[in-house]
Parts: C-alpha cells; sequence; structure tokens
C-alpha cells in the first residue's frame, strides 16, 4: 500500500499571512479588513515571521531551499475564497526534496510551501439546497503546506507519521496544542496499480478512518476482479465512508500566475539568521546513538521535559549512561520541580557520580537527592496511595477525559498533566504515566 | 481559436456567452493570437522577474492592528448574525 | 469679458465633455484642485472603474496618492470617467459615460484616461491623478494636447488603486503644464508600506539632469500616419534648437513588446477580475438560491462588458494548461530582454523618443468600424516604455487641422525627473494651443 500525505498546518503568528488582521480567535467577521476581503486597491504584504517558521520547517525536514522564493495566484471560483484567487507558491515552494525520519525509515517530502487560508463555510439550510454562510476571519491565516511522496505503507503509520511531525513542528516553532485536530490532510491512497485522492479530511483520527476504509475499499474492488477509479473522494465524517467527488469540482483549470504585488524573497541571509532548535525525535534520536539508551527511554525523555534531558546528558559527561537513565528517570524526575533549578544541578550530578564511583550506596544517594529537593523522608515513602487516589479523585471528576481517552489515548495527557502538577513532584514522571495508564485501562 | 475552446475558456472564468458572443470572441481572439505567434520568434530564456523593476524582501513584522473598524466593513457585506450569505453550495 | 470660475469649468468639463463621473458640490478655495481617474478609491464618492459590476461601491479608505495631495493641501474635486478598469485606448468602453475631446467632441479624448487628458485640458491649473498600464496616461495626454507624466512601475503607491495589471499599473498626473506636475509629483511619490511595490525605490532626485541626446528608433516611425509623422518631425529642430541631440537608432526587439504587453496585462486582470462575483461586488440576495457557479457566472456574464469579457478570455486562455509557457512565461521572458534593448540604448542616449501615438485623435464612428486587434495596434508606441516600467512623459509637439500631437520620451527607471527637466525645457520652446472654453 502506497500513501502520500498533503498537509496543512497553520503557523504560530499574531497576524495573519499578508495582511495585519490578527490571528486570535474571534466573533465571526472581526478580524476582518480590505486585504483579508479582497477589496479592489487593497494590497498584500508578506510576515516576516511567517516566512521566517516556513524557511524553518523547510530546513528541518532537510529540504533543498531555492535563493529566489516568489508567491503565485491560484485561481478558482468558491464562495470562501474573497478574491477567487488564493495565493500560495508554485514554481519555487520554499523547500524541495526533503525527508523525515519516521522510526528508522526516511520519508520522502516533496516540498514545503505557504499559502493564505481561505474564508470559513458554514452550511445552513436544508440538505442539498445549504447556502453559504462565509466568515473571514480564517481568510488570509498561514498556513504550511507538507506534501509527501507516497512512501507510507499503512493508515497507522500515516497517522504516526503526522503525530511525530507535530511533536517535532511544535518544538521547532510552537505550533498550536491542537494540531491532532485541526491539521488538514488530501491524502493519495493506493493499494494496487492507481491512485486515489482523499481530500479535505480534517484531525488524525478522521484521517486513520477516511484511509481505512479507502483501502478496504480498494481491495474489495481488486478483489472483485473490478478497476480502481482513479479520482477525488471526500470523506463524509458522519457515515465515515469515502464518495466519489463530483466531476464538476475536479476540472478547475487554476492558470498559475506570479503574484506581483508582493515582490520575491531571497532565501539565504534569513536562513543563515535562523537559529534552529534540535527538536525532541532528532534528540531522542541522538541520545541513542550517542549514549546506547533504549529508544523508548529516549523518547520518554524528551517528550517529558527538554531541561530534564539536558541534566541527563550533563549526567552522562561524569557517569555510565545506564546509572544516568536510573537516576533521571527515577528520584531526579520525580522531585523535578524543586532540582529543574539548574543552580543545584552541580551538586546532583556529585552525589550521582558518587553513587556511581561507589562512595556511596543507591540508599545514601537517594537520600541526598530527597534531601536536596527539601523532602523528608517519611514524606517520600508512602506515597504511592496518595497518587493512586490523586488520579483517580481526578478521572470521577472529569468523566469527559473517560469518553476521550476512549476514542484517542492521547487523552491520557490531561490526567498526566493534573497528577505532576498536584503531586508537586513527589513522584516520578515514569510512575505518574505507569499509574495514569494502568487506572484509565481498568476503567476504559 | 475553434468554438470547443473559447467554450471552454468561458466556462473557466464563469462567463456564459451566447452563441453571436461565442462566435465573435472565437474570431476576435483568434486574430490576436494569430498576431502574438511574432512572440515564438523571441529568444527563449529562463530567466524572468515577476515586476519590471526589482521587489526584493519586502516584508512586514507580525503586529497585530486594524484600521478600518471591521464593523463598517460588516455593515457593506450585509450580514446576517455576522455572517456573510453567499449561493448555494450544492 | 472675465475668465470662467474654475467651478464652472469643473461643471462644463463635466457636462459637455463628459469627463466626471462624479464632482463636489463646490470648492474649498485657499486649497488647490485635483480629480482622480475612477479605478482610484476615495472616501466620500464611489469607485466605479468605469464598470457596471463596480455600481455603488463606496470605498472605506483614501488610495494613497488621494491621500497624500489632500493631505498636501489639495481638494479632490471629481472623479473622472474611463474605460471599463482601463480596457481600451478610447475611453470608449465606459458605463459612465464617454469623455469627449476638448478640441472636437466628435473626436475621442484616448483612454483609458479619457477623462483626466479632457478635465486637465479644459481646466487650467488642474492637476488629474491618472492610471496608466500600457499607455493610459500618454494616450490621452497626447490626443488631449496636455502633458502627461507616467512614473517608473513601483514609484508611486498603487495602495487604493483597482487593479488591472498588477505588473503594469502606475499612478502618473496629467496637467496643462511639466511645471505644475512637477509641482505635486514628489507629493505622491515615495514608499508606502500598504503597496510593497513602491518601497523598493530609490529616493527622488531634487531637480532633474536635462538630457541631452535623445533616441529615436525608426522601428516607431513605421505605421505612422503621414500627419503625425509630419508635425513629429516638425518638433525635431526645436528640440535640437534647445540643444538637444536626435539621432537615429534601431530597436528591433520592440515588435514583441505588444504582444507580450497583452498577454501579461491580460493574465493579470483575467485574476483580479475574478472576484466580481456577486459575494461582494454586484451583490444580488434574491439570487443566493441558486448554485454558486451559476450565480458567480451570472452576475459576471452581466456586469462586465464587452471589452471586460474579451479581456478576461485572453487572459484566462494564457495562463491555461498547455498555453502557458507558450504566452504567459514567454512574456515575462521577452520583457526582460526588453529592458535590456532599453539599457544597451541608454548607454549612448539619455531617452528615448517616438511620437505618442500613431494617428490624430479619432472620430467616434471610425472608431465603431475598428476591430479590437486594430484597437490593440493603436498602442504600438506606448505599449513599450509602460510593458518594462520605465518612466515617460507624453507633451504636445504640434498641431494638425486644430489638433493636438504628442511626443513621448522615455527615461531609464527612476528617472522621472530628468523627464520633467525636458519638459518644463520644451515649453519655453514651444507654445501650447488650448481650445477656447465658454461655459
Amino acid at each position: 500500500m502506497k500513501i502520500g500525505l498533503e498537509m496543512h498546518f497553520q503557523l504560530p503568528t499574531r497576524s495573519k499571512l499578508f495582511c495585519p488582521c490578527p490571528t486570535a480567535p474571534a466573533e465571526p467577521n472581526h478580524n476582518i479588513c480590505p486585504v483579508c476581503l479582497g477589496y479592489p486597491g487593497s494590497r498584500p504584504s508578506l510576515n516576516r515571521k511567517a516566512l521566517e517558521i516556513g524557511l524553518g520547517i523547510a530546513q528541518f525536514l532537510d529540504c533543498r531551499i531555492e535563493e529566489r522564493v516568489w508567491f503565485s495566484r491560484k485561481t478558482y471560483f468558491y464562495p470562501d475564497l474573497p478574491k477567487n484567487f488564493q495565493i500560495t507558491q508554485y514554481e519555487t515552494p520554499l523547500g524541495t526534496d526533503g525527508r523525515f525520519e519516521l522510526n528508522g525509515r526516511s520519508i520522502g517530502i516533496w516540498r514545503v510551501h505557504l499559502e493564505e487560508d481561505p474564508g470559513r463555510i458554514r452550511r445552513v439550510g436544508r440538505p442539498g439546497e445549504e447556502i453559504a454562510f462565509v466568515d473571514y476571519n480564517r481568510s488570509g491565516i498561514p498556513l504550511v503546506e507538507i506534501v509527501t511522496a507516497p512512501d507510507l505503507t499503512s493508515p497507522e503509520e500515516a497517522r504516526t507519521f503526522i503525530d511525530q511531525l507535530v511533536i517535532e513542528l511544535r518544538a521547532l516553532c510552537g505550533l498550536e496544542a491542537q494540531d491532532e485536530q485541526t491539521v488538514r490532510v488530501d491524502a493519495n491512497i493506493s493499494v494496487g496499480e492507481e491512485r486515489v485522492e482523499v481530500k479535505n479530511v480534517q484531525g488524525l483520527r478522521n484521517l486513520e478512518r477516511a484511509l481505512r476504509f479507502e483501502a478496504g475499499r480498494q481491495y474489495k474492488l481488486i478483489a472483485a476482479g473490478k478497476r480502481v477509479v482513479r479520482e477525488t473522494r471526500r470523506f463524509d465524517e458522519e457515515r465515515k465512508v469515502t464518495t466519489s467527488a463530483r466531476e464538476k469540482e475536479t476540472e478547475e483549470d487554476y492558470g498559475y500566475i506570479g503574484e506581483p504585488d508582493l515582490g520575491e524573497f531571497r532565501t539565504g541571509n534569513m536562513l543563515r539568521a535562523l537559529d534552529l532548535k534540535e527538536t525532541p525525535l532528532a534528540r531522542a534520536r541522538r541520545l541513542v546513538a550517542s549514549y546506547g539508551i533504549a529508544e523508548v527511554t529516549a523518547k520518554q525523555l524528551v517528550l517529558t521535559s527538554s531541561r530534564l534531558t539536558d541534566l541527563f546528558e550533563e549526567l552522562c559527561h561524569h557517569v555510565p549512561a545506564e546509572r544516568a537513565v536510573a537516576w533521571t528517570t527515577g528520584p531526579i524526575s520525580g522531585n523535578w520541580s524543586t532540582l529543574q533549578d539548574q543552580a543545584i544541578w552541580p551538586e546532583l550530578v556529585q552525589i550521582v557520580k558518587a553513587d556511581a564511583e561507589g562512595h556511596i550506596n543507591d540508599i545514601e544517594a537517594k537520600r541526598r537527592i530527597l534531601a536536596l529537593a527539601g523532602v523528608r523522608q517519611e514524606e517520600a515513602s508512602g506515597t504511592e496511595d496518595d497518587l493512586s487516589k490523586l488520579i483517580s479523585d481526578y478521572i470521577d471528576a472529569h468523566p469527559e477525559v473517560l469518553a476521550d481517552y476512549r476514542r484517542n489515548p492521547k487523552a491520557a495527557n490531561t490526567v498526566i498533566g493534573h497528577a505532576m502538577k498536584e503531586s508537586r513532584g513527589r513522584h516520578s514522571s515514569k510512575e505518574v504515566v505507569e499509574e495514569v495508564k494502568r487506572q484509565m485501562e481498568r476503567r476504559a | 481559436m475553434d468554438r470547443e475552446t473559447i467554450a471552454k475558456v468561458a466556462k473557466v472564468a464563469r462567463l456564459a456567452l451566447t452563441d453571436e458572443e461565442m462566435e465573435r470572441y472565437a474570431q476576435d481572439l483568434d486574430a490576436i493570437l494569430n498576431s502574438f505567434a511574432v512572440l515564438d520568434e523571441a529568444p527563449a530564456s529562463d530567466t524572468y522577474a515577476l515586476n519590471p523593476v526589482p521587489v526584493v524582501d519586502v516584508l512586514r513584522e507580525d503586529e497585530p492592528a486594524q484600521e478600518i473598524d471591521p464593523q463598517l466593513l460588516r455593515g457593506q457585506m450585509g450580514t446576517y448574525e455576522d455572517y456573510v450569505r453567499g449561493p448555494r453550495l450544492s | 469679458m472675465s475668465a470662467p470660475s474654475t467651478y464652472a469649468l469643473i461643471q462644463y468639463a463635466q457636462r459637455r465633455h463628459l469627463a466626471f463621473t462624479e464632482t463636489v458640490d463646490g470648492l474649498d478655495e485657499g486649497r488647490f484642485h485635483f480629480s482622480a481617474k475612477d479605478n482610484l478609491c476615495a472616501l466620500g464618492f464611489q469607485a466605479r472603474a468605469g464598470s457596471a459590476v463596480l455600481e455603488g461601491y463606496r470605498p472605506p479608505f483614501d488610495a494613497t496618492p488621494i491621500h497624500r495631495l489632500k493631505a498636501a493641501g489639495g481638494q479632490l474635486v471629481g472623479k473622472t470617467t474611463m474605460d471599463e478598469f482601463g480596457f481600451g485606448s478610447f475611453s470608449t468602453n465606459s458605463a459612465h459615460g464617454v469623455p469627449l475631446n476638448p478640441f472636437d467632441p466628435d473626436r475621442s479624448c484616448g483612454g483609458s484616461s479619457g477623462g483626466a487628458g479632457a478635465a486637465a485640458c479644459l481646466i487650467p491649473g488642474h492637476i488629474a491623478l491618472g492610471v496608466s498600464t500600457g499607455g493610459s496616461i500618454s494616450g490621452p495626454a497626447s490626443f488631449c494636447g496636455v502633458v502627461g507624466l507616467t512614473p517608473t512601475y513601483g514609484r508611486v503607491s498603487r495602495y487604493g488603486l483597482i487593479d488591472y495589471g498588477n505588473s503594469l499599473d502606475k499612478v502618473g498626473l496629467l496637467s496643462r503644464s511639466a511645471a505644475s506636475i512637477a509641482q505635486h509629483f514628489g507629493t505622491i511619490a515615495g514608499p508606502d508600506p500598504k503597496d510593497p511595490t513602491s518601497c523598493a525605490q530609490p529616493p527622488l532626485a531634487g531637480k532633474g539632469r536635462m538630457p541631452s541626446s535623445l533616441a529615436l528608433p525608426r522601428e516607431a516611425m513605421e505605421n505612422l500616419d503621414p500627419a503625425v509623422r509630419k508635425a513629429f518631425q516638425g518638433a525635431l529642430p526645436v528640440l535640437r534648437g534647445m540643444g538637444v541631440a536626435v539621432e537615429e537608432v534601431s530597436m528591433p526587439s520592440l515588435r514583441f513588446a505588444l504582444p507580450a504587453y497583452y498577454v501579461l496585462a491580460t493574465s493579470e486582470a483575467s485574476t483580479n477580475l475574478a472576484r466580481y462575483c456577486g459575494m461582494r461586488f454586484g451583490r444580488r440576495e434574491e439570487e443566493f438560491n441558486q448554485h454558486f457557479n451559476d450565480f458567480f457566472t451570472g452576475v459576471r456574464s452581466e456586469g462586465f462588458g464587452d471589452e471586460a469579457k474579451r479581456r478576461i478570455l485572453l487572459g484566462t486562455f494564457c495562463r491555461m494548461v498547455g498555453f502557458r509557457s507558450r504566452y504567459y512565461l514567454k512574456s515575462l521572458a521577452v520583457r526582460q530582454m526588453l529592458i535590456g534593448e532599453y539599457r544597451r540604448v541608454f548607454q549612448e542616449h539619455d531617452a528615448v523618443l517616438t511620437p505618442t501615438m500613431p494617428f490624430l485623435p479619432p472620430r467616434f464612428e471610425d472608431i465603431r468600424r475598428m476591430t479590437p486587434l486594430e484597437m490593440y495596434l493603436a498602442d504600438f508606441l506606448t505599449i513599450p516604455p509602460n510593458l518594462v516600467g520605465m518612466p515617460h512623459v507624453s507633451v504636445p509637439c504640434g498641431y494638425v487641422d486644430g489638433l493636438p500631437v504628442g511626443m513621448q520620451v522615455v527615461a531609464d527607471h527612476w528617472k522621472e525627473m530628468d523627464l520633467l527637466e525636458l519638459a518644463k525645457g520644451w515649453e519655453g520652446a514651444f507654445l501650447y494651443t488650448f481650445p477656447e472654453v465658454r461655459p
């Protein structure tokens, strides 16, 4: 099976891509101006931050980046598109020919480009006769479009791909927290010769469902000796099936031309000035390679906290990696709220070092670490029950979390966050995660 | 330019043409495009720019602002419950 | 008999020559008076750009050139008539009145800034904001016997200009004298963050350098009305008398300019006009029960005039899959090549000189007999500098049977002040004639 994805993420800017309208949530048609309404005589001007973020993403994805880039007009008629053309990038995307490491495999990235979002349509009226109610707040919101090669091999892998990409992009440029729900995806999928495009799927869960349905549909056709027709299909969220899009919508000739109002942009200087952070999963790969620790441990570290991972790396300079793992994921992460203070790290390092060199034993080392964190031994003991109660109380009070969890195990993060906060670092993240999972699984 | 082409162009451009218009525009565009054939004699080149003068790296800082009151703009668009109504979608 | 008041002249220009679509009710004394072509947005006026599809549109902002002239003490006295969206050379493609030539009301003012040309001619001291995409300032200046300055692309902000072709449109000025244009040009020029293409300009020179050597391309002397050729040639000794050398040169690539211009202009125009579909402009709420494709098609088919439809069709075709590289991309490359050709000439000469229009202001009855292609070809002298975005000025250089003939001087990018220096010098050596007006 071959799956290629075309993903659209909203960039975390304060103002829109081509006008200074705010991007913050607002009542319908409150974040509007002549530019994003397409008034004749208004002109676009490019948001520097959006270009910087876009270039950062292209570079992170190891793309080839042209020195000269410009924007183009993609012309098509739809009630949500104020100018009836969308300003996007055609000949010169920000990046081409890149890749993303997915669990040891390289997934090709065909292109990365910036474009403006159209307005949002509310359908009002009897089914089949709905008219458009348009909210232009979304018109001009900056989007980055990322297109992959058809390198993904299953719906699950497609979902994992976006999941991991979002983790990385969030750390890289602060994508919004809701991206798993809001990401808009067009997917190409073929189980045999002919590929089908499933357009306009919103959210990861829908994507996986749409792809599963579509793969099943194609397998059945082939098994019955029928041909898969190359076409565009839409995912019906209600019925959870894909349906053929009407021919009319697919025969548009976009007639791309350059957008002269923006001029062009040189990427070299901006790229050199970019300071790309190391992203969590890339860091995890480096930890595995440099320190020989298990991949699952490395991921747990980087996804818990980048500062904790800093401390881990600091410890690795002084003690064997397995000792550093044991202490950071154990008592240190358990008391992270106080131990994250960098001023006490040298002392922490000395304790762990003394333990590793056999000057003190593990019990003494733990006592000293807890003392450093200001936790008395008595308090520290017998807290298992506290944790368990803290978690079960929270779940009792928030039944919706459990409902969410059944659809998406990520919902457990809310509970984990709560427990970490409330236990004020008395428990390691590992302990909290395990306890939350245990309880959620039992109840779900 | 034949009628089939002009009909396709008109459809892409969302223009409904009468038979008379179809005939006339096909004839006009045919004459015009024939005279444009001289372009084929111009030397080919990959170097092109979108503007006749260089316009490079003109950027706006990411500062939200709204110069015109959106309420005035909503008023001009005949909104209903703040939404702009449009035609049927299907 | 005392001279008629400016207000009476404005009323006369509106009523008798259809120069204005709308005018103010009275003049503010103590302010200077200017008009704006109807494709420039201004508070307090409709901005319809000669099109029925923009009927009733009242923009919520002033175009930057208008804003700047107001701030400098000017009063906007009216909006001038024009070809729909600038699509024309005779201002006959107008939904709001066809302006009549001040020298002969049976003849055209030129286009597309025809109303601006007429207003500049009929009202002494008047400053008219015009817009040129392919010759829409030079043409009317020539036919109306006034001075028309088309600045370098990007010199004057296009914020508030209803677009025709974004890589070609330029806001400029028409008036009876180069001196009054020079007086106001500095006001409207300069960078404006609301139009990024205006932010790439070097500062405007305080005073220009008088060009001393003009190149006359022999290609420009072909296909001229003999009367125009004669009047133009009569101007050459006057120039030489001013100490300006005129030498014949060859610019063979000029023949590519006209097709490249029409391809780029209509390609861009057909996207700019996509927005006029009934959602915001030409809104017909009673027809929302139609499918959007039918609704859009209905509004557009009724709202646009004949020439607008022709240019939409041409432009849509030129950028369609299969034709795009032959027409659109090739034309972008041709433009770069032509810039190179002008630059080669500018190594030896300060500016390029040609007649402005190949014939005298035509009679409306003759215009009606012209084919669209013949009309397009009428702009063969004004299109080249417009395509390459170079500044040019048209000044009256002779009169035939009481009708003005214009000549056009083109300089390299950003050298408007040199052109104005030459135009001012010209006014000292050649006497302009204006029709007698009795309101």
